[in-house]
């Protein structure tokens, strides 16, 4: 019994172990962020008098503000216009064997196989046509980001979607629609109140997606819609040697995900596993 | 979904089998079939509105490209440019003087020790830790919690933080392997040379292996309690239960994190391309990277149409052996 014990504790402080490697490069990025300049190139680190210098900085060094304001805004857009499609398609899909629910349901997992240069060379041609031939402008601006992240995490939100309305009991919808609801009145007024974690899990979900998503932006944009990565990205080329203001840089674009994240944990882990458990 | 399934199919014996003819499956109940196919159409139809014009269409534009003489001398002309016929595939795959085809030939080749050393890293990594959160102990509800961390920081800290880690003067993994404990005499240059692809490696599994920890974890929780005991009373160690029990039963689950994984990996950009730059050298140039780059940089579009033809090509060869090998696991789990 006692090595039994014995074993039991030795695997705890592993698992404490494991949880301490796993966030301490998190830690290096914060600790790093509090220091100045200069302790960082030197690695004399003075763990004890933090400074938010680099913070200050970080906003005057590149337009960081520009970069965050339109990540928020594209990002913002896409999630939801996204999570409402979503909604729409993955309902249609949890509940109606329609004819083509097969050949849909594939295809929608279909589009995650395609390599993201093949489709990005097309679309970037294509908006480089549309702002040489017509009034509509998409290269370079919010909205041509925002319609083709939109697109681009819509299959992933489906499935989020789908497997929440799967979740909900059918009766919900029977009943009210005995009372003289609509199938569509049904969906909005019955289903879609009470898939509202799924539709905040699925949101969240598209919106870290789309925060972390560099391929497009860089091809697609120049000036005007460059998001976070692309600022990251500008910041290195100029600044390489500000790492403390780098490092801020860093916490600053990770920490509306952070909490976007642990403030939705409970829905977000149901969401992600729900294929886990059960089909 | 199951209750439907249920209907159609309990009705199923009720109908005679469809001829051919007919095309048709069995009607859901409630004769109105037409007009509830309608109703679900129009439901789907705003997302497959934006999946063609997104997907779709540029896909097949793509497909197009890949057979056009497309760069700097044509790139005025866009979608007009002259044919190519198969040149652009013959450069790739087969022109030993064509720099391209060497360059592609190496970013595969790292593409693929990246993949298969990364996605081993993760799977592996995520069923350990996972294993280990499936016991009994305090903080237990915190540690699972804080586990996932690093699958939100976003790729591009990743790739900055790591950058930073790896300096090879000031850097805190050379300090910790040569100054603190002396395992290394000198101090490696990890962002460039051969040690550049396990810069971009290491961080990878770094921020896959939560997900795939969670997946198992999931997994895990599902796996009845009752068959451990039964197995521990006819004395079957844990080594052996792991082996006989929790490994077969966690294998769709390993199956699907397997082909999300390599397909993710494959595709990876981000890595590289803020920690090591628009060229991240011959060791650590993935195909990602090696085609944006021809393309946007040396306006090689029809070159990178056709490399991304290939590159899909090449997926769907791994979808077809995955299928083949993992069918029986998908359809025993439904």
């Amino acid at each position: 019994m006692t090595r039994r014990r014995a074993t039991n504790w030795g695997l705890n402080a592993l698992t404490y172990l494991v949880l301490i490697v796993m966030l301490a490069p998190i830690g290096w990025l914060i600790l790093s962020s509090l220091q100045t300049n200069g302790a960082l190139s030197s690695g004399e680190y003075d763990v004890f008098s933090p400074t938010f210098e680099a913070f200050s900085g970080m906003w005057k060094s590149v337009d960081f503000g520009h970069y965050f304001a339109n990540s928020l805004i594209i990002c913002g857009a896409a999630a939801l216009f996204a999570t409402l499609f979503a909604a729409s398609a993955g309902y249609a899909l949890a509940r109606f064997r329609f004819r083509g629910h097969r050949a849909y349901s594939l295809t929608v997992i279909g589009t995650q196989l395609i390599p993201g240069s093949l489709f990005l060379l097309p679309l970037f041609i294509g908006f480089i046509w549309l702002r040489q031939n017509t009034p509509i402008s998409l290269y370079d601006t919010r909205i041509g980001m925002i319609l083709v992240y939109t697109a681009f995490f819509t299959p992933v939100a489906i499935y989020f979607m789908r497997s929440f309305f799967q979740a909900i009991p059918r009766d919900l919808e029977d009943a009210a629609m005995v009372d003289g609801c609509s199938r569509f009145g049904a969906f909005v007024r019955i289903v879609l109140p009470n898939a509202a974690p799924g539709l905040v899990a699925t949101f969240i979900y598209a919106f870290l997606f789309a925060w972390d998503e560099l391929l497009f932006v860089q091809a697609l944009t120049e000036s005007r819609a460059e998001t976070i990565p692309i600022g990251i990205h500008n910041f290195i080329a100029g600044y390489a040697q500000e790492y403390a203001q780098l490092m801020a840089a860093g916490v600053v674009s990770t920490v509306p995900v952070i909490v976007a994240f642990y403030a939705t944990q409970r829905w977000l882990v149901r969401g992600m596993t729900a294929g886990a458990v059960k089909g | 979904m199951a209750s439907i399934d249920t209907v159609t199919t309990s009705s199923g014996p009720a109908v005679p089998p469809d001829p051919p003819a007919q095309a048709g499956r069995a009607r859901p109940r409630r004769g109105h079939g037409w007009r509830r196919d309608r109703f679900a159409y129009a439901l789907i139809a705003p997302a497959v509105l934006f999946m063609v014009a997104i997907h779709l269409l540029p896909t097949l534009g793509g497909g197009v490209l890949a057979f056009k003489n497309l760069n700097t001398f044509t790139f005025s002309q866009l979608f007009g440019a002259p044919w190519a016929g198969l040149r652009n595939f013959e450069a790739i795959l087969f022109d030993d003087a064509n720099p391209l085809h060497n360059g592609f030939l190496n970013a595969a080749g790292n593409t693929a020790v990246y993949t298969v050393v990364t996605v081993a890293g993760v799977l592996i990594g995520g069923l350990l830790i996972a294993l280990l959160l499936n016991r009994e102990f305090p903080g237990q509800r915190i540690v699972r919690t804080l586990m996932l961390a690093p699958w939100v920081v976003p790729s591009f800290v990743v790739a900055v933080l790591w950058g930073f880690m790896w300096q090879s003067d000031v850097g805190i993994v050379n300090k910790v392997l040569v100054d603190y404990t002396g395992l290394l005499d000198d101090r490696p240059v990890w962002l460039l040379g051969p040690n550049s692809l396990w810069a971009i490696i290491i961080p990878s599994i770094w921020r896959g292996l939560p997900f795939c920890m969670l997946i198992f974890l999931a997994g895990l929780q599902a796996v009845p309690k009752e068959l451990h005991e039964a197995a521990a009373i006819d004395g079957a160690g844990p080594i052996r239960r792991f082996f006989y029990i929790t490994l077969p039963l966690l294998r769709p689950l390993i199956a699907v994190q397997l082909l999300i994984q390599v397909i993710y990996a494959a595709y990876q950009f981000t890595i590289p391309w803020i920690m090591l730059g628009t060229n991240p050298g011959e060791h650590a140039d993935l195909l990602m990277t090696l085609i944006v780059r021809q393309s946007f940089s040396n306006n090689l579009f029809g070159f990178g149409a056709a490399a991304s033809v290939i590159v899909m090509l090449a997926m769907s060869l791994w979808v077809v052996v995955w299928l083949a090998a993992f069918r029986r696991d998908l359809e025993t789990q439904r």
